[in-house]
């Protein structure tokens, strides 16, 4: 499970103000939001060794050379790519309802100093729910759908989209709305032109966090429900003893979390361009 | 810069014959929450703002010009009793062709728009693209700030974003201006410098300007006539005319004897109502 690490790791550690200033790269048109790749050289040794020392007879360690081979199998077998793309579609989905909603619940309730204060502590209840707990529940209202995983993903990626929403919205400045008001700039202008746009850092630092989960809570409600993708397969073949297999679905799920992880932060690179570099 | 509506303005600005009324205050009173209830911060407030005239507020700290610079721009609403009119409308919101000038010009500039778009907020979708454009350059020359359009606020100093903002309440074509110490936190070169702009924009516009400031100079050197707050609640306890002619100069009006007599008499004023 190591290459499964790079999504919780990140999404445990807490978002400092001070994580902007690193992806900002206001000075620069320097895509630096990008991992070096250097940085999976750890891995690349890893599975180098793992190849060397690995013996061929090991049911339970097979050297990467055989997950390759077993991935290849499965991809020919037209299994594969449908899992894959159910895995993506559904981790997709996930993120942005969870962007969507958690802006709009962020900007409700945290516009209101009452609704805010009313609404704490189902919040901190809420958010405190492991998903593994919310998957039978969806499953018994929801039955093993395409559904039903969205749903869980949803509910637990919405959360630090959610709650940094609602604490960038306590930081605006009402001197911004008042400006606005001045100007003669209407309700829906006004949310389209400033609220919006000031939120977005705090909506970013949300999608950031939220975008590792996501991809984590997918493949763990699919390991769990067996609906499909990616996770029903790692699921199957650690149920069938095809250790190779299983490793080399981890390998590729880990690659794609670092993929998501770099296009998140170019995309906030890409919000942030302009901003003051504070 | 072009000169707008220069037939009525100089006119008015000349204040020979009587001048309209732009803004009626009658018996404004505002009540503000406090932890301890509603606080009647302004009690019976009385005064009219002329067209084209140029009224600056004075007081302590918190006598409550800022409450009643932003009853004026439909910011704050005054108790139901209270008549404020602007340009004959009862004020409910911001008015139309009325603009409120923050001190906070950091907080009221947007970040993540370019001074030019900045500029352009008030105006779209509203007037057509070129008339827009036009109207953008136009105030940025006037400000002096045609060579920042493409920046950004935060990459301007302190004295270029007032006048950015400046610029954008002056695109919109403004009958009135309502300025809250919009020279407050700057250095006095660039204050004065900002002073002299805004008696420009004031004799080409003709709008009519309230303007609160803690300083005495300031207000003299600008203004038509000084509306001292005191009390608690806050009203008007003074009101004095200031006659000096127009246009008027950073050195040569400040040395003329009249100035110094109305600076001295504002003082005593502001002095007087605190005992
Ligand atoms: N939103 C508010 N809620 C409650 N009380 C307020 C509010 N805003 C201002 N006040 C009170 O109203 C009074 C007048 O405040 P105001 O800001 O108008 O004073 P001011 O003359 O502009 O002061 P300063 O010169 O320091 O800017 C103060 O006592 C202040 O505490
Ligand atoms: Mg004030």
């Amino acid at each position: 499970m190591t290459t499964l690490g790079v999504g919780p790791a990140d999404a445990a550690s807490p978002v400092e103000p001070g994580e902007r200033r690193r992806t900002t790269p206001a000075r620069g048109t320097r895509t630096g939001s990008l991992p070096p790749l250097r940085g999976l050289l750890p891995l690349v040794v890893f599975l180098a060794s793992w190849q060397l020392v690995a013996s061929r007879l090991s049911p339970f360690f097979p050297p990467p050379s055989d997950w390759a081979s077993a991935l290849l199998d499965l991809s020919r077998s037209g299994v594969l790519l449908p899992a894959a793309f159910a895995t993506v579609i559904t981790f997709l989905l996930g993120l942005v309802a969870a962007s969507v909603l958690g802006t709009v619940l962020g900007l409700a309730v945290g516009a209101s100093a009452r609704t805010d204060r009313a609404l704490q502590p189902t919040l901190e209840y809420a958010r405190a729910m492991p998903p593994a707990a919310v998957v039978p529940i969806a499953t018994l209202l929801l039955g093993f759908t395409g559904t039903m995983k969205v749903v869980v993903v949803t509910s637990a990626a919405i959360w630090s989209i959610l709650l940094n929403t609602r604490s960038g919205v306590r930081q605006l400045n009402p001197v911004m709305f008042e400006m606005a008001r001045s100007l003669q700039l209407g309700r829906f202008e006004r949310v389209r032109k400033v609220t919006f746009p000031a939120l977005l850092p705090s909506i970013f630092l949300g999608v950031r966090v939220a975008a590792p989960v996501a991809l984590v809570i997918t493949l763990l409600v699919e390991i769990l429900t067996q609906v499909d993708g990616v996770g029903a397969l790692i699921a199957q073949s650690q149920r069938n003893y095809e250790f190779a297999q299983g490793y080399g679905l981890i390998l590729v799920a880990g690659l794609f979390a670092l993929l998501v992880n770099a296009l998140v932060s170019m995309l906030q690179a890409r919000v942030m361009r302009h901003r003051p570099p504070a | 810069m072009t000169v707008e509506r220069s037939a009525d303005v100089s006119s008015a600005a000349l204040g020979t014959q009587p001048r309209s009324v732009a803004c009626q205050c009658r018996n404004a009173s505002v009540d503000l929450g406090s932890r301890a209830g509603p606080r009647r911060i302004l009690g019976d407030i009385n005064f009219d703002l002329h067209e084209g005239e140029f009224v600056a507020i004075l007081g302590r700290s918190g006598s409550g010009k800022t409450t009643l610079l932003r009853v004026l721009g439909g910011l704050v609403d005054p108790t139901p009793e209270s008549v404020v009119t602007f340009h004959g409308r009862p004020v409910a919101g911001p008015p139309q062709d009325v603009v409120f000038v923050f001190q906070n010009y950091a907080a009221s500039l947007l970040p993540w728009r370019t001074v030019h778009n900045n500029v352009a907020l008030g105006l779209e979708g509203k007037v057509p693209v070129a008339v827009k454009r036009a109207r953008i350059s136009e105030s940025l020359a006037t400000v002096g700030l045609e060579a920042r359009a493409a920046d950004y606020p935060w990459q301007l100093s302190g004295g270029m974003q007032q006048r950015v903002q400046l610029a954008r309440s002056l695109a919109m074509r403004p009958r009135g201006l309502l300025m809250d110490e919009p020279f407050g936190s700057l250095d006095a070169m660039t204050k004065a410098s900002l002073q002299d702009q805004l008696q420009q924009v004031h004799q080409h516009t003709g709008a009519t300007i309230a303007f609160v400031t803690h300083d005495i100079d300031e207000a003299v050197f600008l203004s038509d006539r000084i509306l001292v707050l005191d009390g608690s609640p806050a009203t008007i306890a003074h009101e004095i005319p200031v006659e000096l002619p127009r246009p008027r100069d950073q050195l040569a009006t400040k040395e003329l004897p009249e100035f110094l007599r109305l600076r001295r008499q504002v003082y005593d004023a502001i002095v007087e109502t605190g005992d």
